[in-house]
């Protein structure tokens, strides 16, 4: 039995090469994010994942890429096995975390799928919903080895533009949120850099500058909207955005609903803190990635790399951990049949 | 073999509450927990699952030392419920833990977003340097995010520190400044009911009460965890309340602490008394020990068994148990269920803590000691208000008077750093409006205020105590010791308090300071031994501390100028040793020639650390003298020794011996580059010492050389190893004029 940490992802997860992945899947998530949505007359989760092609608009916009990703993720999770796989704790990353939510019981799914509609909407693509808008650009090198230069240009990016902020801190890398002029100033002011197929600083298309002073708007309008949503404690613990565990026997729904609706929106999020305190506290043998896409893993490697954690202490220790039969890897991605079968219950398909 | 208490103990937690009967279900947990309460359910299953916490990281701490992967085993078992005072204080108020107190330290860790205490108890459990505080230096409770400076193990020795922190926040705030912790903090200092028994704590209870007593604001809360054992000796049944409930100047809270409503409310109203009131105050916690004073201990060698089992029976994590499941907020399966799920983590959490780094050199060991950035320090000292608010200040520039002597050079050096550093505060006893025993802080109260320049009470614990604290609270604490030999009492507080702070939390926490203290004898027969002490072995033996002692007016100002500096930019502690027989000096070879009073060095002048002053043989030379030949004989001293070696050097002179004299200036860190190239000049070097053969610097130098100039001669002159007598008697003891100059001539011969 391994001890899992849950780290759901955000809405970058589902990309081009998911398109399908859902399809034949039997799972009360997916149904309940698709009544929502057809009785919100919005193509089904299905729908989108069935469409013969890839679509920015489709699948990228914020209103869509939300519930992919939200209910692919729940679905996922739907699949583990209890007899593998203890769950230990649940996280999630930006938007991940309403997907926290439902997976720990502090919303039912239902209620998680309304979150994640009403937020996702904010952002629709076609009534100039998005709001500002976010980059990613890394502060390590290739090998994952913090670049004390990179982190400074940012910082020092941030401190000298005026309306761009920290939106994200993801593990080796920034997420800079800001509006337009921010973003282009920090475009053109930060060094450009090649990872692997991407060039940097990347503007994120279609997003909001979430987690930045610029949605304390959206956040109001949520608390309004939102304001019966049925909270509850969660049945597994959660680790939010701040590092702040959730536990079942205290939490308070109140300050749940608080938190989710106000700070984790306007907020810069601490994706890095989150998952070295949910490390450092619950002590995972293993991190399970549900959701479409693995893009996160790099990150996670990242955050386990500057902890050491295992003795993972170089991207080459992670690659090879991830690759060792005998012990398994240290995070089950579940986009992937090899990581997932760690994971999942052998009969289920 | 000695029957395992820890398996007991767990095995009586799991039996009991299997077997406790069900009650009806609550589920409103913002009532109160209990009828009468003022905590509520949630916040008492909170500090329940932090008790939990604590008990198994205990338990683990055995199987670690079992295995021989851990080091530390002294636990906090019975002693549960501190975790109320964390629950009751805000996470900012600075709180100084003793050793039992780590429910306090993963409960105040649970309240604080992005800290993972118990893998970081853990973690200092195997000594990993991966331990975020002291890095695998101490096993310590201890963080920056949490307001819990480090302590170690010295039993009581942090509560005259806490007494300090405390009275320096009403001071800050008086000054005009801020710090990390708001100006309405409160200090929180645990320890057990044997150290109170301790003088450096009743020094500090003391200290407390006679700030209160003048309504001077004290927010101390100190919390003694009773548990009536001082490792195998009873604490009589009712001391501690008996000696605390009388006090007259701390208020006295008790409560049951194995009954977390008691404990809860009671440390609530407790610290919102000091919060409001800023008096002193003391909470007795009246609680147990379990699993005995750490896991090598047998307590069957000292209590009947009998007393160990009745004892276990009060366990508080269980008896807390009870009442949560009596009072329908959990079942006995959920509670069963966090406390297995918990020893779960934790035994996961060491597993991490087990395989993460350790140090591995000495040179890592030591990195905290001496962190200094010399031309920063140098950049930093010359620091200076502006000319007007110095003329204001002294009426006339002091560069503008005449030479003067050390004293003089001193004050005005002292009255330009007040200046220059708003933050910067001198106390002592006799320093306010007397201006000291020597004036050398004369007139600084009047011109900086009473709130900068102050005296305190006759207790040099307390002095040092209330300079780790101002240091920690963002002041920079320039106290005086009157005489060396009073600082022997409270040497402890330099020694394994102030000096270790950077090295128990990697330059984390800081207690900068600078000690100046009056020492060194020949105030011709004057006073004996408690005013001409000549031991610094017990200064010069602490790691990291500096320890600088000058000769004359100019150096002294340089030198106070850089300590001051390397106190702000790098916490360091220091102690700048004063020749008082020099304080008044102003001649050097006849009375009346003048040569010992100097002017005061511009704004610009500063002595680094470490670094030696040469007095050229032309140097001494009378004006107008051929320029001397290379020299043959460097002797090597410093303070007195330095004034009086001058005038031996200047006799031999007329001979037409041609020698040099070095200045150490700074007894801690010897200046070995600077004695190394003496002995390079001339490969002859007497050392002449002024303490005490056994307590001063001529066998370092002596070693030093031996080992890093082979072949240099070597020679040395000391003091002896006496007390020094009253009177004439005084000058058997001293070195004197005529000493040094036989040993020069010993070196002299061919």
């Amino acid at each position: 039995m391994k001890r899992a940490l849950v780290l759901c992802p955000g809405r970058g997860s589902y990309g081009r090469d998911s398109l399908g992945s859902l399809r034949g899947r039997t799972s009360p998530a997916l149904d309940a994010f698709d009544a929502l949505r057809a009785s919100l007359g919005r193509p089904t989760v299905r729908e989108l994942d069935d469409a013969g092609r890839y679509s920015a608009l489709r699948h990228v916009a914020g209103e869509h890429a939300s519930a992919l990703t939200a209910a692919a993720s729940l679905s996922d999770l739907e699949l583990l096995d209890p007899a593998r796989v203890e769950v230990v704790a649940i996280c999630g990353n930006s938007m991940g975390w309403y997907t926290a939510l439902g997976a720990a019981g502090a919303l039912s799914i239902p209620a998680c799928a309304r979150l994640v509609e009403t937020m996702g909407n904010y952002q629709k693509s076609d009534e100039h919903g998005i709001v500002g808008g976010q980059l990613i650009y890394p502060c390590v090198d290739e090998q994952w080895r913090p670049d004390a230069g990179l982190r400074r240009a940012v910082d020092e990016a941030v401190a000298d533009i005026p309306g761009l902020h920290h939106s994200i801190f993801l593990g080796g890398q920034a997420v800079l949120g800001g509006g337009d002029e921010a973003l282009t100033a920090a475009i053109e002011r930060l060094p450009p850099l090649t990872r692997g197929a991407h060039r940097f600083p990347l503007r994120l298309p279609l997003h909001s500058a979430f987690h930045t002073p610029l949605l304390s708007g959206a956040a109001a309008r949520a608390q309004n909207e939102l304001a019966d949503l049925p909270w509850q404690a969660p049945r597994v613990p959660l680790v939010d955005g701040n590092g702040r565990s959730w536990r079942p026997l205290h939490a308070d729904p109140a300050a749940l609903a608080a938190y989710t609706l106000g700070p984790q929106v306007n907020e810069v999020f601490d994706f890095t803190t989150m998952l070295r305190t949910a490390l450092g506290t619950y002590g995972p043998d293993l991190i399970v990635l549900p959701g479409p896409g693995s893009s996160l893993g790099g990150a996670i490697g990242q955050v386990l790399v500057a902890l050491g954690w295992q003795g993972i202490r170089s991207k080459d220790d992670f690659v090879a951990r991830q690759g060792d039969r005998e012990r398994g890897p240290i995070l089950a991605a579940m986009r992937w049949p090899d990581q997932r079968a760690w994971v999942m219950d052998s009969s289920n398909p | 073999m000695a029957v395992d208490r820890a398996s007991i103990v767990d095995g009586n937690f799991r039996e009991a509450v299997a077997s406790l009967p069900p009650a009806p279900r609550r589920t409103d947990l913002d009532a109160p927990v209990r009828h009468g309460a003022a905590v509520t359910a949630r916040r008492a299953l909170a500090v329940f699952e932090s008790m939990v916490a604590s008990r198994h990281l205990d338990l683990q701490a055995r199987v670690l030392k079992g295995r021989g992967e851990g080091y530390y085993t002294i636990g906090g078992s019975g002693h549960e419920l501190n975790a109320a005072v964390a629950e009751a204080s805000r996470p900012s108020d600075p709180a100084l833990l003793h050793y039992r107190s780590g429910a306090f330290f993963v409960h105040r860790g649970s309240k604080v977003p992005g800290t993972t205490p118990w893998l970081d108890v853990l973690l200092g459990m195997v000594a990993s340097s991966d331990e975020p505080i002291a890095g695998g230096r101490h096993k310590v409770f201890g963080s920056v995010p949490l307001a819990i400076p480090p302590q170690t193990s010295t039993i009581a020795s942090h509560l005259p520190k806490a007494v300090g922190a405390a009275f320096s926040l009403g001071r800050r705030s008086r000054m005009g400044l801020s710090g990390p912790e708001p100006d309405d903090a409160v200090v929180i200092c645990s320890f057990g009911d044997a150290s109170s028994n301790h003088s450096s704590a009743s020094g500090a209870f003391n200290t407390a009460a006679l700030a209160d007593h003048q309504n001077l604001p004290c927010p101390v809360l100190f919390v003694c965890e009773d548990n009536g054992l001082g490792i195998s000796v009873r604490t009589p049944r009712g001391w501690v309340g008996a000696r605390f409930a009388a006090d007259p100047g701390i208020k006295y809270f008790g409560c049951d602490g194995l009954d977390l409503v008691d404990a809860c409310d009671t440390a609530a109203a407790a610290i919102a008394y000091v919060r409001r009131t800023r008096r002193p105050t003391l909470l007795h916690l009246r609680i147990v020990r379990l699993l005995g004073h750490a896991g090598s201990d047998v307590e069957q060698l000292y209590r009947t068994n009998t007393e160990i089992t009745e004892t276990e029976a009060r366990d508080p994590v269980l008896a807390t148990a009870r009442m949560l499941v009596a009072e329908g907020w959990l079942s006995a399966d959920e509670v069963l269920a966090l406390y297995e799920e918990t020893r779960t983590r934790i035994a996961a959490l060491a597993e991490e803590a087990v395989g993460r780094p350790k140090i591995t050199t000495a040179a890592a060991v030591m990195e905290p000691l001496a962190p200094r950035d010399e031309a920063r320090i140098a950049a930093s000292a010359t620091r200076h208000a502006d000319e007007e608010a110095r003329l204001a200040f002294f009426r006339r520039l002091p560069e503008a008077d005449r030479p003067r002597h050390l004293a003089m050079l001193l004050n005005r050096a002292l009255g330009d750093l007040l200046m220059a550093w708003p933050q910067m505060i001198i106390f002592g006893e006799d320093v306010a409006r007397k201006g000291g025993v020597y004036h050398v802080t004369a007139d600084l109260q009047k011109r900086a205020g009473v709130g900068r320049v102050f005296n305190t009470p006759l207790d040099e614990t307390a002095i040092l105590g209330l300079a780790q604290g101002a240091g920690q609270v963002g002041l920079l604490p320039v106290p005086e010791i009157q005489y060396l030999a009073y600082l022997h009492n409270a040497v402890d507080q330099l020694r394994g308090e102030a000096a270790s702070q950077s090295f128990f939390s990697q330059g984390q926490v800081r207690n900068p300071m600078v000690v100046r203290i009056a020492g060194l004898a020949y105030q011709k027969g004057f006073g004996g031994h408690f005013h001409n002490d000549n031991g610094i072995a017990a200064i010069r033996e602490i790691p990291g501390l500096v320890l600088g002692c000058p000769s004359n007016g100019p150096d002294a100002v340089g030198m106070l100028r850089t300590l001051v500096a390397a106190a702000w930019e790098h916490g360091q502690v220091s102690v700048f040793l004063e020749p008082i027989a020099l304080y008044m000096t102003k001649d050097l070879h006849e009375t009346g020639d003048g040569r010992w009073s100097f002017a005061y060095p511009s704004t610009d002048h500063t002595v680094a650390i470490g670094q030696a002053r040469l007095w050229s043989a032309d140097a001494l030379a009378p004006e107008g003298a051929e320029t001397a030949p290379p020299p043959t004989l460097t002797i090597a001293t410093y303070a007195n020794g330095l004034w009086m070696s001058l005038r031996v050097a200047a006799r031999l002179r007329e001979e037409g011996h041609v020698v040099e004299v070095l200045d150490l200036r700074w007894l801690a860190p010897l200046p070995a580059e600077d004695l190394l190239a003496a002995a390079g000049r001339t490969g002859n070097v007497l050392v002449v010492d002024e303490c005490r053969r056994n307590s001063g610097i001529a066998d370092a130098v002596v070693a030093l050389l031996a080992e890093g100039a082979p072949g240099c001669r070597l020679g040395t002159v000391t003091g002896l190893d006496t007390y020094i007598p009253l009177g004439d008697a005084a000058n058997l003891v001293l070195i004197q004029e005529a000493d040094i100059e036989a040993g020069a001539r010993r070196m002299l011969k061919p």
